[in-house]
């Protein structure tokens, strides 16, 4: 019975390849094809020129609370590119950029934040789970999506994402050990943006990383720039090929920063200072890619501008398609806030569904008898 | 065609918001999304872009006013399009039902019925049906726990809250076999003051966020009486309640509505203590600042706290328990042009009666000029109100919730005295103390006081203390 020493592998690695003034380390440059490289900045566009308006539709009262999504598009779009359709896509919900680019459309996005359930239907012929805003509980789910297809002897993998705050949470750890105990496709995808909510990372954790965490799973783990979507597409496109050929999960956490609010119920500056928050901004990931787009000659400076248009007239007809299909009869038919909940509608919900009908029919007469009384004053 | 642009709801459960600034003006064209106002919640300070393109033809709010959600804030002309006018009718009548509902009834409800309507009160409709015990009973957890702790049935019990909620108040009345309270009054019920209310103003008063809107505004508006149109008899104008006078009325309500306030009056014969502060006024090279009734009542006061610390003391309605402080931070109230401002004289128990004198003079003249620091006005254990400098023979002051107490010192002023058979002319101050009945009794007060009479009638033992 001595007292001896185990032997475990207790290295990290971290990659960036390129770096926030678009230096790019030649030697590790992914080989993407330019009409690769142009759809995924022009997704990352799409999702930041979406979020912002969907942040000054939710200030002018047409949009619920939601939270956003920039700064996060180098994560969300690097590791969803590695994807494809039959692939499962479960992502928390600041992946508006991958979202984009597997096909939801914006309209979708924007019924969802307007609470109708309608706006979570993925689109036809991708694997998706729709956005999931409790914290960690898409997790569980990736794996046993994931365990479910080594059972049906399927060899597609499963891109799954949580923040820093999920991986506190007991999901996080049960999603992991289970994953890496049945070597289930999954690719854990973390994007730290270094707050839950305003509770800094120091007071989440007592590690240096999230990928650390790997060691004790037994997986392979890495640390990435998180917004430099070339490292992310690397280390995400290793761990999806890994996961493909029948050895299990990865775990993948990108370094990032939230460059809005939580919600758009937060208010950042109490908890973060300016200065952390302007150094980050030179770190965001869009300019960096823009640069490193027109430096490799795949796109000229014009063909940006006209991207941003065109991204914008996009954004625009979106807005106005998903406020007209918000006023269609199947949307805002009162009586599908009961009817759909269980698939016999019990006693007590019948009780109020006739109630509902009753005040529905006394605010009609209400609004009839005082549209009428108006008439009159006029007349 | 002019459409009407109301406060939504900025974040979770927003009732309302203090406008910060207007950065346009009526006869502006905007463009969409052109930055109409800043406006602060209680969760942050926002901006509120344009969602019209066209001309501001009324503003209807002003800056530094509190709007609640759903108020007109902005009409615009939109130019003729029925299009722009469906759809932003749509917007507003959906902007006033996300304030009370989930975003998919607001938009569910949206077409069909009015915004403007009230939720209905499904209490009133339910009373018959509330033994059904497959029934959910809608009550928060707290709640649930106290009837699980008094052994309630929620099923038992009828909710007096919105939308037929259990509150505490229903499961404790239900626990001690009396009908409830509200049921049998009409179902407009009062939010659940007792659990919000005191932990905000706590949180405000003791180093918490000190904007205006950070206090609920639940105690203010429970039961909102509808004034009668006073413009029939004759003019009138209306400011909003807002800063510091929305703050004492905040107070004043959790003051008035949770502590059963009860008032001792005595006299206290300052002849002596009168003359002496008069003498030291008069001299001409006098050192340190000057003498006042109140540095004196503050160090009478802080000896008297020692002795009995009930009136140094809070009372935690929640976990039940006495707070007893051991540290004596005396508020003096300040009047100043904004209203009614309690900095407060910290540790006096540790400062001679010179040195209180000095901070009373300082705290004075800055809370005046509005430059008293925030630290300053926390934290205060008692509360001391001297109106004698404007007349006025006693008063029943209100005790500076949460604290247990406050001494009002009145006029002092020349009176017949008797004395061993004869009449002689004394000065005399009327005290007043109010103080939580809770946390002491009558004979507690009487004899608090007498020690504090008893100290400013012998101007000596004052000093030495």
């Amino acid at each position: 019975m001595p007292r001896k020493v185990i032997e475990i592998a207790q290295k990290i690695e971290y990659l960036s390849i390129l770096d926030e003034n678009a230096n790019l380390d030649k030697k590790l440059e992914p080989d993407i094809p330019a009409d690769k490289l142009k759809e995924m900045y022009r997704y990352m566009l799409l999702g930041r020129r979406t979020d912002e308006r969907m942040l000054k539709m939710q200030r002018q009262g047409r949009l619920g609370t939601f939270p956003q999504s920039a700064g996060h598009e180098a994560i969300s779009m690097g590791s969803a590119a590695n994807i494809g359709k039959d692939d499962w896509h479960v992502p928390a919900y600041r992946e508006l950029a991958g979202m984009l680019y597997r096909g939801w459309p914006i309209e979708n996005i924007i019924l969802f934040w307007n609470g109708f359930e309608e706006g979570t239907r993925p689109p036809e012929l991708v694997n998706d789970l729709p956005i999931c805003v409790p914290i960690a509980t898409q997790l569980p789910h990736a794996v046993g999506i994931a365990m479910a297809m080594n059972i049906k002897k399927e060899k597609n993998v499963v891109m799954t994402y949580f923040g820093d705050g999920a991986a506190s949470e007991g999901d996080c750890h049960e999603a992991l050990n289970f994953a890496s105990v049945f070597k289930a496709p999954v690719v854990f995808v973390c994007l730290n943006n270094q707050y839950a909510i305003s509770v800094p990372l120091s007071r989440q954790m007592n590690c240096e990383t999230i990928a650390q965490r790997a060691i004790a799973y037994n997986i392979p783990g890495i640390r990435v720039d998180g917004n430099d979507v070339l490292a992310v597409y690397v280390a995400t496109k290793e761990a999806v090929e890994r996961a493909r050929a029948g050895l299990g999960p990865s775990l993948i956490e990108g370094l990032t920063y939230r460059l809005t609010p939580h919600t758009t119920a937060d208010d950042p500056k109490r908890y973060r200072s300016d200065a952390e928050t302007d150094e980050w901004m030179k770190k965001e990931p869009l300019i960096r890619f823009g640069k490193y787009l027109v430096n490799k000659g795949v796109m000229s400076p014009k063909d940006l501008e006209e991207m941003e248009a065109d991204v914008d007239s996009q954004v625009k007809k979106a807005v106005e398609k998903a406020e007209e299909m918000a006023k269609c009869e199947d949307l805002t038919n009162p009586y599908n806030i009961i009817d759909h909940v269980f698939s016999d509608v019990p006693q007590f919900l019948q009780e109020q569904r006739e109630e509902l009908g009753e005040y529905i029919k006394r605010e009609n007469d209400r609004k009839a008898k005082k549209a009428k009384s108006e008439t009159g004053a006029r007349s | 065609m002019t459409v009407d642009f109301k406060l939504p709801d900025l974040g979770e459960g927003i009732h309302e918001a203090e406008i910060l600034s207007i950065k346009v003006k009526e006869g502006d064209a905007v463009e969409e999304d052109q930055p109409l106002f800043e406006v602060e919640t209680d969760k942050a300070v926002v901006e509120i872009p344009s969602p019209y393109k066209g001309t501001i033809t009324k503003i209807h709010v002003d800056e530094g006013k509190v709007v609640t959600v759903g108020s007109v804030m902005i009409s615009f002309d939109v130019g003729g399009s029925a299009k722009a006018e469906k759809s932003a009718s749509s917007t507003a009548e959906k902007t006033v039902n996300d304030a009370g509902s989930t975003s998919k009834t607001a938009a569910a409800t949206k077409v069909k019925e009015p915004a403007e309507v009230a939720r209905p009160a499904s209490g009133n409709g339910r009373a018959g049906k509330i033994h059904d015990p497959n029934r959910p009973v809608p009550a928060a957890p707290a709640v649930r726990q106290l009837a699980r702790e008094l052994g309630v049935d929620l099923h038992s019990v009828a909710g007096t809250g919105p939308n037929g909620r259990v509150l505490k108040e229903d499961v404790k009345a239900s626990a001690t076999g009396t009908i409830s309270r509200m049921a049998s009054k009409n179902h407009s019920a009062p939010a659940p003051v007792e659990q919000e209310a005191p932990a905000i103003s706590l949180q405000d008063k003791y180093g918490g966020a000190g904007s205006a809107t950070a206090f609920d505004a639940s105690p203010m508006v429970a039961q909102p009486v509808e004034l009668p149109d006073f413009d029939r008899f004759g003019k009138t104008e209306r400011v909003p309640l807002k800063s510091i006078r929305r703050k004492i009325a905040m107070n004043m309500t959790l003051s008035w509505t949770h502590i059963p306030h009860v008032t001792h009056f005595d006299e206290a014969n300052v002849t002596e203590l009168a003359r002496l502060l008069d003498k030291r006024d008069s001299q001409k090279e006098r050192k340190g600042p000057r003498l006042t009734m109140t540095a004196c009542a503050v160090k009478a006061v802080v000896n008297g706290l020692k002795k009995y610390p009930q009136f140094n003391s809070s009372l935690d309605e929640a976990k039940g328990e006495i707070v007893f402080k051991h540290f004596f931070n005396i508020g003096v109230a300040v009047a100043t042009e904004r209203g009614l401002i309690v900095p407060v004289i910290q540790n006096a128990d540790q400062k001679s009666i010179l040195e209180i004198a000095q901070d009373l003079a300082d705290i004075a003249e800055k809370t005046r000029s509005g430059k008293i620091e925030l630290d300053k006005l926390q934290g205060g254990t008692f509360t001391i109100t001297n109106i004698g400098a404007i007349g006025g023979t006693s008063m029943v002051p209100m005790v500076n919730y949460p604290e247990a107490a406050i001494l009002g010192m009145a006029r002092a002023s020349q009176k017949p005295i008797v004395k061993n058979g004869a009449i002689e002319i004394g000065t005399i101050m009327p005290l007043a103390l109010s103080f939580d009945h809770r946390l002491a009794d009558g004979a507690e007060a009487a004899y608090f006081v007498r020690h504090v009479i008893n100290l400013l009638e012998d101007p000596l033992s004052l000093m030495l203390d």
